[in-house]
């Protein structure tokens, strides 16, 4: 009984010197893991909050996607049945739009567009950048700086109007180059899931003169200017649109995933803390338990 | 054919927002105040030089600069 009453009384007695150090650490880890858990509560809120606030907003920027959608296929329908094609511009650059936004927080949307960008210019390297959005500029700057010309930002607060795809059309038709074509490039909208990037055509003036059937709209050569500048406009406010539901759809599911990884987490501090809490109760109480039971034997 | 707009110097999507704008401010004052919100946008914008971002510039300004510039010169466009 002696010995078995030393022990502990023994090591209460270094306990007694490491007291200051050790309990001290196991409190703080407690508080620590409190702490984090806190933090980890509040992401949560915020992700969750973002992800109602985009699903809010899915709804009316599906609508606009699938109006304007509409509106810019009808607008190219005229090329198709002229059966326009790209002329295949001797040493001429090519003109590319991309259409990304200011904000991310939303999977790898931009970084979709800045890949397919990077893809096309290991493939053929000849044509300019316009760049719409913060995103797509901070990551081709690093690669392709050399290659803008234009850059817009302020895209993608709200839903994109036709009056933002003109402005920018206005500016981009003021371009001085020389260009053999236009192609607009952004992230067409297949499911809630999945989206690509993709292209569409704006066609310069000689190749909308050189299409084959063009004479059977009778259209004045002198309005071809005019027609170009207009569908030029269509195709962006399609493209900004469509780019803006995909943005609004894959922030929803990112953030959605972040709510869930951050819920997996709290539960998982959960146990740990409350793991912890308990082992530092049945560490005090073993400490009073032997303090009494030494002092009984006395 | 010439047209007015055109001998000012102005791009077909500069007449279209101008004539757009217009019909806005004269529509009746609840339906204007909506509608005149599909007809903003605070769009900024930078030329690039050899890999340089340039100035920001406000894009409704500098297309009206720009609508100017070319009426003055006589509208070549």
């Amino acid at each position: 009984m002696l010995s078995r009453a030393a022990r502990p009384a023994l090591r209460a007695g270094a306990a007694v010197s490491s007291r200051a150090a050790a309990p001290t650490a196991t409190f703080a880890t407690l508080r620590e893991i409190e702490g984090r858990l806190k933090s980890i509560r509040n992401i949560e809120k915020i992700t969750k909050t973002m992800k109602i606030v985009a699903s809010t907003k899915l709804t009316r920027a599906q609508r606009a996607m699938n109006d304007s959608r509409k509106y810019g296929q009808t607008s190219n329908e005229v090329f198709e049945s002229a059966e326009t094609k790209a002329l295949e511009g001797e040493g001429k650059k090519k003109l590319l739009v991309v259409c990304s936004s200011d904000k991310g927080l939303c999977g790898g949307v931009h970084s979709g567009l800045s890949r397919y960008i990077r893809r096309r210019s290991l493939e053929d390297s000849n044509f300019d950048l316009v760049i719409l959005g913060e995103k797509c500029r901070s990551q081709l700057q690093r690669t392709n700086a050399k290659d803008i010309v234009l850059n817009f930002s302020g895209v993608g607060k709200d839903v994109p109007s036709f009056t933002e795809a003109q402005a920018v059309a206005d500016q981009i038709v003021q371009l001085a180059g020389d260009y053999s074509g236009i192609e607009i490039i952004y992230n067409k909208f297949i499911n809630a899931t999945s989206y690509e990037p993709t292209a569409i055509e704006a066609f310069s003036e000689e190749a909308i003169a050189a299409s084959p059937n063009f004479a059977a709209f009778e259209v004045d050569e002198e309005l071809l200017s005019n027609l170009r500048e207009y569908t030029l406009a269509n195709s962006l406010y399609w493209a900004l649109s469509e780019g803006h539901a995909c943005e609004i759809s894959a922030r929803r599911n990112a953030m959605d995933n972040a709510s869930k990884n951050a819920g997996e987490m709290i539960s998982k501090y959960q146990i740990l803390f409350n793991r912890t809490r308990q082992a530092v109760i049945t560490g005090e109480l073993v400490e009073i338990i032997t303090g009494a039971t030494a002092s009984e034997d006395m | 054919m010439t047209f007015a707009w055109k001998a000012a110097g102005l791009t077909y999507n500069r007449y279209l927002a101008v004539a757009a704008r217009v019909v806005r401010r004269s529509l009746k004052e609840d339906k204007r105040l909506i509608a005149e919100r599909r007809g903003q946008q605070e769009l900024r914008f930078a030329k690039w030089t050899n890999g340089k971002q340039g100035e920001i510039q406000n894009l409704a300004e500098a297309n009206a600069q720009a609508a100017v510039e070319s009426a003055a010169t006589g509208g070549t466009h």
